[in-house]
C-alpha cells in the first residue's frame, strides 16, 4: 500500500508540474484515499467470500444438499403368500394411483377446463364439486384423487391430460381365494401395510426393505445423477402350511352347516398329526378380503383362535387320561355310575340316564359325567390340572398368530370337589378351537407334544412326551367307540376309515348361570390305526331343532375329514368295510 | 521512467492507436472469464456465448472509437450531451416502454435503448467539466450546483424505477465532486442530509418491490420462498464452492437451475461455486488491477477535467463490482447491477466500454500532448 501511494505521489508530483491551475497534491491525496477505500472494500468482499466459502460453508452446503439431494425408494412388490402346495393365496398386482398437485393446477388455471374435470369425475364416479374442493388449496403439493385404479381407468385419466393431475404406480393386494382363507391371511391397507392375519404378522418380511436411491435433482425435480444405490432386502414370500384344497372343502362344509343349523358362527381346523401343520383353518361367517365394504368386525375375526368356549364333553378324555396316567385306573377298570346322579359338595352331578356300571370306554362312549367326575376326583388335584396343562390347554398353540387366545382358566388356590368334577366334563374353563385341535393332536401323536405351525419352515421342532404312548393308544381306542354304534358321534363315521372322536355339547354361559344356547364341538382323529389328521369342528349357537354336537358338528367333521383323507391319499384302515362303503362300490384305493 | 526498447515500441504502437495496453489486457482477461462463466451458467448454450461474444466485439469497437476522440471534444460536448440525456429521461417517463415492471426504455423505431445509460457517461462528464472550469478546490456554490446536476437525473431514474442505475449515476457524480476536493465539512453535511433523505426516499420514492428488497436483505430467511430466495440460493451456491470450487460446469446449485438470473446479475454465484475462493480472489485481483490502472490514468492525466472524468469513470466501475458482489454475497440489498464485463447483457456493457474508451483517450492523448 505504501509503495502504491508513494508511486501515486510521485506520479502526481510529476503531473502537477505540467499543470498550473490546480492544487495537484491535494487532489492526489484524495485519489490515494479513494484507492485505499477501494482496496479496503475489496478486502471486505474477499473476506465475505472466504467466510461463506471456507470458514462457515457447512450450513450452506447442507442447505444446498437439502435442495438437491433426495432419497427415493425403489418400488418393492409385496411378497406372495402361498399354501403348502404353492397355490397363491395373496398376490400383488400393479395398479395406478391418481394424484393432484394443486399448486400446478392453480398455476396453469387447469380448473378452467371444466369439461375435462367433469370427465375425470365421471370416470372416478365422484362428484365434480368434491374434486374441486380437494384441489382447492394452492399451497398443497400432493393430494390423492383416487388410489388403486385399474390400468384401463388410468389410461383414460392419462389421456384427459389435465395439468397437475398425475399418476403413480402402486400395487394392490389381491386374494384369489377370497373369503375361504380371508381369516388366516388377513389383509393390507391401501398403502400395502398388513393389518390383519399373516399379512400383519409377517408384514416386515413380506414388505422387505425397499431399496433406496440417493439422487441429485435439479430445480425442476429432474434426476441429474445417482449418488448411491442401496439394494434393499427383497420382499419375502410366505408359504403357509394350509392346504388350500382341504381349506376350501372345510369352508364349504362349515358354511353350509352354519346356514343349515342356523348357527351364529362356526369354526373348523384340520391339523397334520405328525408335523403339527395346520392344513385348514376356516370360520364362518367370513368376508371378502378383496372388497371389504361389508367386512364387519364379527366377520373379520379369526374365531378359531380368538374365541374361547367351554368345551363340554370334548375334554372328557382328559379325566380318563389323568386316571390312567396316575395309575388309579387301567383299561379294565369299571366305574359304577348308578343311579345316574350324585351330589358333590352339595351340588348335583348327573348323567342323562342311568348307565349303571361302565368301563372307561363306556364312560367315553356314553359321555358319562358321573364317570369322569369320579375319575377326576380319584387323582390328586394338582395332577389333574397338570394333565390339562400338558395337553395344551391354558397355553397358546405355538403358531404365534395374532389375536390368539390361550383360553380362560382361572388359577385358584382352592378347588372345590364340584369345581374339579365340572372341569372333568368341560365346564369352568374355556378353550379355543385350535387348542382343542392341539389336544387331540397330542393324543393322536402318541403323547408327543409340539407346537402347531401355520408357516412352513425348516426349523426342527422339539417334541416333548407328555403322556405315555400306551395310554394315548388306549384312549384312541376308547374314542373310536364314540363313532361306532351306540356312541354319541356316529354321524362322524367315515366309510373305509376308523375314526376316533368326541362330541361336546355345552351350554353357553350367560350372566348368572347357563342359558339356552349351545356350543357344539366335535373333535376327532383318523385313521385310528395310524393317525394322520385331527379335525375339530365347532358350531356356535345352532338355532334350529338340532343342537347336539352329534347331530351338527359330527357330520361336518365327517365330511371334512373324509375329503381330507382322500385328498392326502391316506390308505383306508377299516377292516370291516361298512355297508355304506359297499353300496358306494367298494373302497377307493384299497391298497 | 525507465522502459525497455521493446516496451517503448509497443507502447508507441498502441499509443498510436490510442489504446492503453495495460488496461486493455485487464479488460480482455475479464471478458474471457465472463464468456467462460456464461457458457457454464447458461446451461452450456453456445448461442448465448456467441451473442455475448458479438456484444463484446461491438463494445470493443465503441471503446476503440471513443478512444480516438480528442479529450477536448468531450469537454466541449459535455453540457449538450447531458441536456440531451436529461430530455430523453423525461421522455421516458412520459412515453417510455414498460418492461419488467419499470419504465426504462425509449423506443426510437429502429432501436430501443435506455437513456439512463447515456447519463452514466454524461453526469461525470458534466460535473468534471463544470468543476474543472473553476479553481480547485471548488467553492460551496459550485458544489451545490454540481449536486443538482447529479441529483436531477438520479431522481428521474429512481422514478422509473431503476435503483441500480440511479445509484451508479449518483456515485459517479459524487465521486467527481469528491475527487475535485470537496471539503470534509461539506462531505459530513451531505452525508447527514443523505441520511435525513433516506426516510423520505423510503416513504415517497421507493416502490414496494424496492422496499421489499431492503427488508429481505435485512432478513433473507423471513421470506425464503419469495424475495429472500435469490439471496439464499446465491449464498448457498457460493458457499458450496469451498476453496477450489467444484470445477467448471460442475456447480450444482447453478447448473441445476436453483439459482435465478444466474447468467446475468447472479453470475458471480456461479463463478464462486465453480472456481471457489481461489477463483474469487483471482477475479478480485483482476478488478483491482483494472481499477488501479484507471486511477493511475486519472492521476497522470494532464488537466483537471481529465483527472476528474477518469477518476469518476473508474470509480463507477468499482461501484459496479462492489454493489454486484455485495448483493450476491448478501452484504448489500438486491439491486439490479450486473457484474461488469462478466454478466451476460448488452446495454450496460457497451456503456462501460465507452467509459473505458474515454479513459484510453485520456491515457494516450496526454502523452501525445506531452510529446508535442
Amino acid at each position: 500500500m505504501s509503495i502504491l501511494s508513494m508511486k501515486l505521489g510521485r506520479a502526481g508530483a510529476r503531473t502537477g508540474q505540467a499543470k498550473q491551475n490546480a492544487n495537484p497534491s491535494f487532489v492526489h491525496w484524495r485519489f490515494a484515499v479513494v484507492l485505499i477505500v477501494i482496496v479496503a472494500v475489496f478486502a471486505v468482499l474477499a473476506l465475505r467470500a472466504a467466510f461463506i466459502q471456507v470458514i462457515e460453508p457447512d450450513i450452506l452446503i447442507e442447505q444446498g444438499d437439502n435442495r438437491t439431494l433426495r432419497t427415493r425408494a425403489l418400488p418393492n412388490h409385496r411378497g406372495l403368500i402361498t399354501d403348502r402346495n404353492g397355490q397363491e393365496l395373496a398376490v400383488s398386482i400393479p395398479v395406478r394411483a391418481i394424484w393432484a398437485d394443486p399448486k400446478i393446477i392453480h398455476q396453469n388455471n387447469a380448473l378452467q377446463d371444466t369439461r375435462r374435470w367433469q370427465a375425470l369425475a365421471n370416470v372416478l364416479g365422484q362428484d365434480v364439486q368434491s374434486l374441486y374442493d380437494r384441489v382447492n388449496n394452492p399451497e398443497r403439493r400432493f393430494v390423492y384423487i383416487q388410489r388403486q385404479v385399474s390400468p384401463a381407468m388410468a389410461d383414460y385419466v392419462e389421456q384427459l391430460d389435465i395439468d397437475g393431475i398425475y399418476l403413480r404406480n402402486e400395487s394392490r393386494r389381491y386374494y384369489p381365494t377370497g373369503e375361504v382363507s380371508a381369516h388366516v391371511i388377513g389383509f393390507t391397507d391401501v398403502d400395502d401395510k398388513g393389518l390383519e392375519g399373516i399379512e400383519r404378522l409377517y408384514d416386515d418380511w413380506l414388505t422387505g426393505t425397499p431399496g433406496t436411491r440417493k439422487i441429485r435433482r435439479d430445480a425442476k425435480g429432474r434426476q441429474v445423477e445417482i449418488i448411491e444405490m442401496e439394494q434393499g432386502e427383497k420382499a419375502g414370500n410366505i408359504q403357509l402350511t394350509i392346504d388350500q384344497r382341504i381349506q376350501s372343502i372345510a369352508y364349504k362344509e362349515l358354511k353350509k352347516a352354519v346356514t343349515f343349523y342356523k348357527a351364529t358362527s362356526g369354526s373348523a381346523v384340520v391339523v397334520d398329526v405328525h408335523s403339527g401343520d395346520i392344513l385348514a383353518m376356516v370360520n364362518s361367517p367370513s368376508f371378502n378380503p378383496n372388497n371389504r365394504a361389508d367386512a364387519a368386525p364379527h366377520r373379520v375375526r379369526n374365531r378359531a383362535i380368538t374365541d374361547a368356549f367351554e368345551p363340554g364333553s370334548a375334554v372328557k378324555p382328559l379325566a380318563v387320561l389323568s386316571a390312567l396316567e396316575f395309575g388309579v385306573a387301567d383299561k379294565d377298570t369299571v366305574i359304577d355310575t348308578h343311579p345316574g346322579w350324585m351330589r358333590v359338595g352339595g351340588a348335583l352331578v348327573q348323567d342323562l340316564r342311568n348307565n349303571g356300571e361302565l368301563d372307561l370306554t363306556g364312560i367315553i362312549q356314553k359321555s358319562s359325567n358321573m364317570g369322569t367326575s369320579k375319575l377326576a376326583l380319584s387323582v390328586p388335584r394338582e395332577f389333574l390340572l397338570d394333565t390339562y396343562y400338558k395337553m395344551g390347554l391354558m397355553s397358546d398353540t405355538g403358531t404365534n398368530l395374532l389375536g390368539e387366545s390361550s383360553g380362560i382358566f382361572h388359577q385358584r388356590n382352592r378347588w372345590s370337589q364340584f369345581e374339579l368334577s365340572t372341569l372333568s366334563f368341560g365346564y369352568g374353563l374355556s378353550v379355543t378351537t385350535l387348542q382343542m385341535a392341539r389336544m387331540y393332536t397330542i393324543l393322536a401323536n402318541g403323547g408327543m407334544k409340539r407346537p402347531l405351525n401355520m408357516v412352513v419352515n425348516d426349523e426342527e421342532v422339539y417334541a416333548e412326551r407328555v403322556i405315555s404312548a400306551e395310554n394315548a393308544r388306549l384312549l384312541l381306542g376308547m374314542l373310536e367307540s364314540v363313532t361306532q354304534d351306540g356312541g354319541s358321534g356316529t354321524k362322524a363315521a367315515i366309510p373305509g376309515y376308523r375314526v376316533a372322536g368326541k362330541t361336546g355339547t355345552s351350554r353357553k354361559a350367560i350372566a348368572g348361570g347357563y342359558g339356552e344356547e349351545y356350543v357344539n364341538i366335535f373333535a376327532g382323529i383318523a385313521p385310528v390305526s395310524e393317525p394322520r389328521l385331527v379335525t375339530v369342528v365347532l358350531i356356535n349357537e345352532p338355532g334350529g331343532d338340532l343342537y347336539h354336537a352329534g347331530d351338527t358338528a359330527a357330520p361336518v367333521f365327517g365330511a371334512i375329514m373324509s375329503s381330507a383323507l382322500q385328498l392326502l391319499n391316506v390308505p383306508p384302515d377299516a377292516r370291516n368295510v361298512s355297508s355304506m362303503a359297499s353300496v358306494m362300490g367298494g373302497l377307493p384305493r384299497a391298497d | 521512467m525507465i522502459r525497455t526498447k521493446l516496451e517503448t515500441n509497443k507502447q508507441t504502437w498502441l499509443q498510436h492507436l490510442h489504446i492503453d495496453g495495460w488496461l486493455l489486457l485487464g479488460l480482455i482477461v475479464l471478458m474471457g472469464v465472463g464468456l467462460v462463466t456464461i457458457y457454464s451458467a447458461g446451461g452450456q448454450d453456445v448461442e448465448l456465448v456467441q451473442r455475448q461474444f458479438i456484444r463484446l466485439g461491438v463494445a470493443l469497437v465503441v471503446m476503440f472509437a471513443l478512444a480516438q476522440v480528442p479529450v477536448g471534444a468531450y469537454r466541449r460536448v459535455a453540457i449538450y450531451f447531458y441536456l440531451a440525456g436529461l430530455a430523453m429521461l423525461v421522455a421516458v417517463l412520459i412515453v417510455g416502454v414498460v418492461g419488467k415492471g419499470a419504465q426504462r426504455w425509449l423506443d426510437l423505431g429502429v432501436i430501443r435503448f435506455q437513456p439512463s445509460e447515456i447519463m452514466k457517461l454524461a453526469v461525470p462528464m458534466l460535473v468534471a467539466w463544470y468543476i474543472s472550469k473553476e479553481n480547485l478546490p471548488p467553492r460551496i456554490q459550485h458544489i451545490t450546483i454540481g449536486f443538482i446536476m447529479v441529483l436531477t437525473p438520479t431522481l428521474l431514474i429512481a422514478k422509473q424505477p431503476d435503483l441500480g442505475t440511479s445509484l451508479l449515476i449518483a456515485s459517479s457524480g459524487l465521486f467527481a465532486l469528491f475527487l475535485a476536493g470537496m471539503s470534509w465539512k461539506l462531505i459530513t453535511i451531505v452525508g447527514g442530509l443523505a441520511s435525513a433523505f433516506a426516510p423520505i426516499m423510503w416513504f415517497f420514492l421507493m416502490q414496494d418491490y424496492q422496499k421489499q428488497r431492503v427488508l429481505t436483505f435485512m432478513d433473507p430467511e423471513s421470506d425464503p420462498l419469495g424475495a429472500g430466495y435469490h439471496i439464499i440460493q446465491s449464498k448457498i451456491a457460493i458457499g458450496s464452492g469451498g476453496w477450489e470450487g467444484k470445477g467448471w460446469l460442475q456447480g450444482t446449485q447453478s447448473q441445476l437451475e436453483f439459482l435465478p438470473e444466474r447468467h446475468t446479475d447472479f453470475i458471480f454465484s456461479v463463478f464462486s461455486e465453480e472456481f471457489g475462493l481461489l477463483g474469487v480472489l483471482a477475479l478480485l485481483a483482476i478488478y483491482i488491477y483494472i481499477i488501479v490502472r484507471g486511477m493511475l490514468i486519472a492521476v497522470r492525466a494532464q488537466d483537471a477535467f481529465s483527472k476528474l472524468l477518469a477518476g469518476s469513470l473508474t470509480l463507477t466501475f468499482f461501484v459496479y463490482v462492489f454493489v454486484n458482489m455485495g448483493m450476491v454475497s448478501g452484504i448489500l440489498p438486491v439491486v439490479g447491477v450486473p457484474l461488469p464485463l462478466v454478466s451476460y447483457g448488452g446495454t450496460s456493457m457497451v456503456t462501460l466500454m465507452a467509459g473505458f474508451g474515454i479513459l484510453m483517450a485520456i491515457s494516450t492523448q496526454k502523452r501525445l500532448l506531452v510529446r508535442e
